[in-house]
């Protein structure tokens, strides 16, 4: 095969000819052209390499990028087989010119078009997260792999096994913030093993269609990701919430915990990651309300009882967290606990438990005084004046308390704390605008979210266990003559946008 | 007279102990007041102003003492002779009256067997009347005696003898007044209720009537629960200011009379009821109005309260303390029905205001001794969420919290929107991770090992995964 000849065939799918506008004839199109393509045999990519006549120079990554991947993917298999092994070549390292090809590729392919070559793509972000590593510079990979991430679906919704390399890299670099782009997004599908007869040939169900749920181009045939276990779900989550965590958004972590406790149970007993993400969630529980609220609902009750009695302790500091008027208790407990904060790995969290809860001491104050001198809290906690006065600007520039500090001359020099009466003044204050803003925000998410809802709701419908059920339910009525209950819901949905709309 | 018993190891200890102990002098007159009462009553109430009073003790102990004497109950006069002797061991009274006290055992002793041995008699010939009757004998004497659960016991074996829904009256009349003499309110309570179900007509149902209302308020006094209390007292029947006696017993002298309905309606009402409940309930009620009549401070209090003079009306009732904590069933909960009038009062009194200074709260409201400093006092009201209000430290003032709804209502959507998402997002997981038949499965290594071994075998489990993120 000539060069020219190989360039006829990688350009012969154009995604935007005029013939495909049907769903459906895209769908085959794209089907017989990566089977084209993917018989070609690699060395065929080779010829012109490194020269403008090389065909990852040629071909467009954002129109070819099924050809492009495989362009790509011969071209790294034949650099890394030239050389020896145990040695990553020049072009391939972060900075190379085949690395700079990927990341740039990662950026700008054509996400309806990778719905079709799921492994290729994962092998892309398998091969970028193996170079970073070997390398020793795995944040290397971070910023491909979330742009990968996010091209092929924005929202990326639906779990793969990417999501959970990537968190791992993110936390062995501490690149938080580099993780909230991801984690910021609800994982609502789950890899689903729908039979082929539901995606195939329908003209709203191939994956070139225009789908608002990633879960329909997403799943287990797709070859986007591996087989998906519980714990990799829950390892995710608690990997997760420990990136927010690091940022101190406490209660996005929390909620985060909260996915690992929910997971069903059989047999009533609890996993190891349960019991992590249980202790975890005490603390942050405390640090986002000041006190530990009851477990989400949905939680199973016995498996819940379970790690209960195995956290005890982490339970006792929580006591002593919310036990306002002992401030020592919550040190005491600290130390006496120090080897198993230590050896949970928790050590972090627990020392913030106790540089917050000087932050709730003065929050509650709140709830009983409008002004009062910092002489008195400053005596009251044996610290200066002065050394308090500075604890209590930070917190109120950093916005975190609803309140001034005064110095008043009457008398004697007093340096007072006044806290904002009205809600709508100092620094946590917000106006009409920004409230409205927040409602429309919430809005918008809650409708996102009732689309996922119901598109859960029809994966769920095409299940075989649903259908059997329908059929009982179906015999049931016909042998007691009474009507099927109404199980379509979407009459509520409509109601409850309404009253978020208003 | 007064220091020396004051000083005497009786108060000494009591004071020791924390119990209540009142010096100064009553604004009753001891012979006047204890002269409403009869029967067993009587001496009860002379034993606890005799034991709480130091002003009074030795009158009130020597009254009871002499009451005691003319009883049945030895154990009740060695009693009282011996609290007296720690308080005024010269009198003649504190010594013991060796010869009465065995005459008076063996005399009970014979009674007792000749009231026995009656009722078995009775009880072979079969005749039901009198086996009903040898035992409210026998409970009357047991009774007068002082053993009150025996008396108990007897005046329930009645009720397989009576005949007739009187009888059946009668006796759960008796049940309730040993129940009052052994504070047992609810047993008191539940005797009460069988006497309402027992279908009554005409005369009878009128006439015990008041007397359940009373007693039921009483119990329910005594139970700590004022505001139910308060409604069976300001619905008690003023007919019971003149009734006649029910079971052989005349309640409005030989429980509480017409006065203490008055006192204990006033106060329970002034402690649970708002101004305009006080007013339509209370001052208007035309039955209670007969027994607020004879308590006149009682009712200027609750018209001060309804005027919004509060500190008037804190004032009246302070200045009957004393009385009170010499009553014998209100002195042990007086100090929470007082809190309670007073921090109502706090709370009605700042409603119109948007500031007040605290020193002119101290000075509407006298400390009663309980806080040091008024602030101290606000403070806790505001943390126990009794008071809705902030205090100004620097300024001296007491501030109401403007509010401001418009923010409130947009706050509170968003976080209930907050939350309601957050379930959703919750439920869905666990619906996905359910479709896709993902769940925790037991792990055949740890369900063979005890539960202690589990948590050990998840937190082993762990440990690798902690390091790795750690590491």
């Amino acid at each position: 095969m000539s060069s020219e000849q190989l360039l006829n065939l990688l350009l012969s799918f154009q995604p935007d000819a005029p013939e495909l506008r049907q769903k459906r004839d895209y769908d085959s199109q794209v089907r017989s052209f990566v089977n084209q393509v993917a018989n070609i045999p690699g060395q065929h990519y080779q010829k012109g390499a490194d020269t403008p006549q090389d065909v990852l120079e040629l071909l467009n990554p954002e129109v070819n990028s099924i050809a492009y991947i495989y362009a790509l993917h011969a071209r790294i298999f034949g650099v890394g087989e030239s050389k020896q092994k145990g040695i990553i070549p020049e072009q391939l390292r972060p900075g190379g010119s085949i690395w700079n090809k990927m990341e740039d590729f990662l950026q700008r392919f054509d996400p309806v078009q990778i719905r079709y070559v799921g492994s290729e793509w994962r092998r892309l972000m398998d091969c970028i997260e193996r170079i970073a590593r070997l390398m020793g510079v795995p944040g290397a990979a971070i910023s491909p792999i979330r742009a990968g991430l996010l091209r092929l679906d924005p929202l990326s919704g639906t779990f793969t096994i990417t999501h959970l390399q990537f968190i791992r890299l993110c936390l062995e670099t501490r690149s938080y913030t580099a993780a909230l782009p991801i984690l910021d997004n609800y994982i609502h599908s789950l890899p689903n093993t729908l039979p082929s007869v539901i995606r195939e040939n329908l003209e709203y169900s191939v994956p070139g269609a225009n789908h608002t749920n990633s879960g329909e181009y997403i799943h287990v045939r797709s070859g986007h990701t591996e087989k998906i276990t519980l714990p990799d779900i829950q390892e995710y989550y608690v990997l997760g919430a420990m990136a927010y965590i690091g940022v101190h958004q406490f209660k996005k972590a929390m909620q985060f915990l909260e996915h690992v406790l929910v997971v069903p149970v059989s047999n009533n007993s609890a996993n190891g990651l349960m019991l992590e993400a249980y202790k975890k969630w005490v603390l942050l529980s405390c640090l986002a309300n000041g006190s530990v609220k009851a477990p989400p609902r949905t939680a199973n009750g016995a498996a819940m009882k379970q790690v209960r009695t195995a956290s005890r302790a982490y339970e006792a500091l929580a006591e002593a967290f919310a036990q306002m008027d002992n401030l020592p208790k919550l040190k005491a407990q600290v130390n006496a606990g120090k080897d198993l904060w230590a050896e949970d790995g928790n050590t972090g969290l627990v020392r913030e438990l106790v540089d917050q809860q000087l932050k709730f001491y003065v929050t509650r104050l709140s709830r009983t005084y409008s002004a009062i001198p910092v002489l008195n809290i400053a005596t009251n906690l044996s610290q200066t004046v002065e050394q308090f006065t500075q604890y209590l600007e930070k917190l109120i520039n950093a916005g975190e308390l609803n309140a001034s500090i005064e110095r008043t001359n009457k008398g004697q020099e007093m340096v007072v704390l006044r806290f904002f009466l009205d809600p709508t003044e100092g620094p946590q204050a917000k106006t009409e605008t920004q409230q409205q803003q927040a409602l429309f925000e919430q809005t918008q998410r809650t409708n996102l979210l009732a689309e996922q809802v119901q598109s859960a709701d029809y994966r769920l419908g095409l299940t075989k266990e649903y259908v059997e059920y329908i059929k009982r339910q179906n015999k049931k009525a016909a042998t007691a003559g009474g009507d099927t209950m109404d199980t379509t819901w979407d009459d509520g949905m409509e109601v409850d946008e309404d009253l978020m709309g208003n | 007279m007064a220091s020396s018993v004051e000083l005497s190891p009786f108060f000494q200890q009591k004071k020791a102990n924390g119990l209540i102990v009142v010096k100064d002098p009553p604004k009753f007159d001891l012979e006047s007041y204890i002269s409403n009462y009869d029967g067993a009553t009587r001496i009860e109430r002379l034993h606890h102003i005799g034991s709480t009073s130091t002003y009074l003790a030795v009158d009130a102990y020597r009254t009871a003492i002499a009451e005691a004497k003319r009883g049945k109950s030895v154990k009740l006069y060695l009693t009282l002779v011996e609290e007296f002797a720690n308080i005024a061991p010269n009198d003649p009274l504190a010594l013991v009256d060796t010869a009465w006290a065995e005459r008076k055992t063996r005399e009970v002793k014979e009674e007792q067997d000749k009231l026995e041995h009656e009722l078995k008699s009775y009880k072979n010939n079969l005749i039901k009347e009198s086996i009903r009757m040898g035992n409210e004998d026998l409970g009357h004497f047991y009774y007068a005696c002082g053993d009150y659960p025996n008396a108990f016991k007897a005046y329930t074996r009645m009720r397989e003898h009576s005949t007739s829904s009187r009888h059946i009256a009668d006796m759960t009349l008796l049940l309730v007044y040993v129940g009052i003499a052994q504070k047992s309110w609810i047993s008191v309570g539940s005797n009460v209720a069988k006497l309402d179900s027992l279908q009554l007509k005409g005369d009878e149902k009128t006439k015990l009537e008041p007397i359940a209302s009373a007693v039921l308020g009483l119990s329910q006094m005594c139970g700590g629960n004022l505001r139910e209390a308060a409604g069976h007292f300001i619905n008690t029947s003023p007919i019971f200011l003149n009734l006649d006696s029910a079971a052989g017993i005349v309640w409005q002298r030989e429980v509480l009379s017409a006065n203490d309905i008055a006192v204990y309606g006033g106060l329970c009402a002034l402690a649970s009821m708002d101004r305009s409940e006080l007013q339509t309930h209370v001052l208007s009620n035309s039955d209670f109005r007969n027994f607020l009549e004879l308590e006149p401070h009682i009712r200027r209090a609750i018209t001060l309260f309804c005027n919004s003079k509060y500190s008037a009306c804190l004032e009246v009732l302070e200045g009957y303390r004393t009385d009170y904590l010499l009553d014998v069933y209100l002195s042990r909960i007086l100090s929470a029905i007082y809190s309670k009038i007073r921090t109502k009062s706090i709370v009605q009194y700042f409603i119109p205001f948007s500031c007040v200074t605290l020193d002119e709260m101290a000075n509407k409201f006298q400390l009663t001794g309980e806080y040091g400093t008024i602030e101290e006092e606000l403070e806790d009201m505001i943390n126990s969420s009794v008071l809705d209000a902030r205090i100004d430290l620097v300024d001296r003032l007491l501030i109401s919290p403007q509010t401001n709804p418009r923010y409130n209502v947009h706050a509170d959507a968003l976080t209930m929107a907050e939350n309601y998402d957050h379930t959703l997002r919750l439920r869905l997981t666990r619906i996905n991770l359910l479709s896709a038949g993902l769940q925790v499965q037991p792990e055949k290594a740890q369900t063979k090992e005890a539960p202690h071994g589990l948590t050990e075998g998840i937190g082993a489990s762990l440990r690798g995964l902690g390091s790795r993120i750690l590491g």
